[in-house]
């Protein structure tokens, strides 16, 4: 496992500096090795509609910033933190108000307090999408890519309270989800 | 829901809490099945979250990328080249004598390529056009010759130029080539294609700009 890991990290490796190069089939591979990773971190974070353009948004502006690769970490992960920071400036860039991620429990109350059927067919990565933004984006960050409370504060700008707060509430709503 | 526990348990389950609340609240959901219940869902959801697993797009969204990464390298390297291009030059009567030729040269392929293509010859002092609606052989036999004659002028002058700026003309130059080879095998699945066709004769046409701006920078360097 480690091997192959090295193995995909000496390539990557190769991948970007040819890429940085110009060469855009090597571009191609790295994009063909992360998309699934970076689509569905986009797909959690910004819904269905619009994770295809915010997938490719980060792919071009990784293009533009493969210089600034410096091989400190995997090519995987210095994407991956590329595109959080980049999905957390989309729904600003989209003309939405930090400020419903400290007042956005309506949505959260509308959800259904009891599993309907309605409920019972719509898949958890469907239920997440249906979060408001700031619970989403904490339950993303902190129960599907790993990020601390003190992290994910710093990215979002708000206090630990907060966010802690915030995926309270979403594992709350999305109790109504599991599968069981 | 008025349980005033209620609102720490994400905390309890992972282990957020200073020690004192921990043992507290772990005492209380002890003896509250309400809480017990919702402490074992928050920890599902919680795994459940772990185990998702990660799904490519439902379409290939690699040719909207490769289209934009392209334009841009191309527009850059041509920046480049304006940048280049823009640096004062004083020409000895020889080089002025060489760049006469290579312009010549130029303008030569370009009404190659017109009548190749069998378009209208172009006006003087206007720029070489592909017929977008040509079909690609017919684009391609003036082409050839044409790019060939600026690649052999090119190729004599290139010890002129730096390794820097070779680099960039070779990358430009394999970066369009990629894009006719891809427009040439797209059009053999669906030769009546005029978006494929127009990209084609764009591409083409991008090569033989970025040949005649590198033959005369080479024909005029010292």
């Amino acid at each position: 496992m480690s091997l192959s890991r090295d193995v995909d990290s000496r390539t990557d490796v190769d991948d970007v500096r040819r890429a940085a190069g110009g060469d855009t089939a090597a571009f191609e591979r790295l994009y063909r090795a992360q998309v699934g990773r970076i689509h569905s971190l986009a797909r959690r974070m910004v819904g269905e509609e619009d994770a295809d353009d915010a997938t490719q948004e980060i792919f071009i502006r990784a293009w533009n910033k493969l210089d600034t690769f410096r091989g400190d970490a995997a090519f995987g992960t210095w994407l991956h933190r590329l595109g959080i920071n980049f999905l957390l400036g989309w729904r600003t860039s989209r003309g939405r108000d930090r400020e419903r991620l400290r007042q956005n429990e309506v949505a959260l109350d509308t959800a259904p307090a009891r599993r309907s059927d309605a409920a019972l067919r719509l898949d958890f990565e469907s239920a997440i999408g249906r979060l408001p933004d700031g619970a989403r984006e904490v339950f993303v960050l902190h129960d599907i890519e790993g990020f601390k409370h003190r992290e994910i504060a710093r990215m979002l700008g708000v206090t630990e309270g907060t966010t802690k707060a915030q995926l309270h509430r979403a594992r709350m709503a999305l109790r109504q989800y599991l599968e069981r | 829901m008025t349980d005033p526990w209620t609102d720490r348990l994400s905390e309890l389950v992972d282990g957020d809490l200073d020690p004192a609340t921990a043992a507290a609240a772990e005492a209380h959901v002890t003896e509250c099945a309400a809480c017990a219940g919702i402490v074992a869902e928050l920890r599902a959801v919680a795994r459940r979250a772990q185990e998702l697993r990660d799904r490519g797009p439902a379409r290939d969204l690699w040719p909207g990328i490769a289209a934009r990464v392209e334009r841009q390298e191309t527009v850059t390297s041509l920046a480049r080249w304006k940048g280049l291009r823009k640096r004062r030059v004083v020409f000895s009567v020889p080089q002025l004598a060489a760049a006469g030729i290579a312009l010549l040269v130029v303008s030569a392929g370009a009404v190659w390529l017109a009548i190749g293509s069998g378009a209208p010859s172009p006006t003087p002092g206007t720029a070489p056009a592909v017929v977008v609606s040509a079909p690609p052989s017919l684009t391609m036999a003036g082409y050839e010759p044409a790019v060939r004659e600026l690649e052999l002028v090119l190729a004599e002058h290139r010890d002129r130029l730096d390794t820097a700026t070779v680099r960039v003309i070779e990358e430009s130059l394999a970066t369009i080539d990629r894009a006719i080879a891809e427009a040439v095998a797209a059009l053999g699945e669906d030769p009546a294609n005029p978006y494929l066709t127009g990209h084609l004769a764009t591409a083409m046409r991008r090569k033989l700009d970025v040949l005649q701006q590198a033959a005369a920078l080479a024909a005029t360097s010292s």
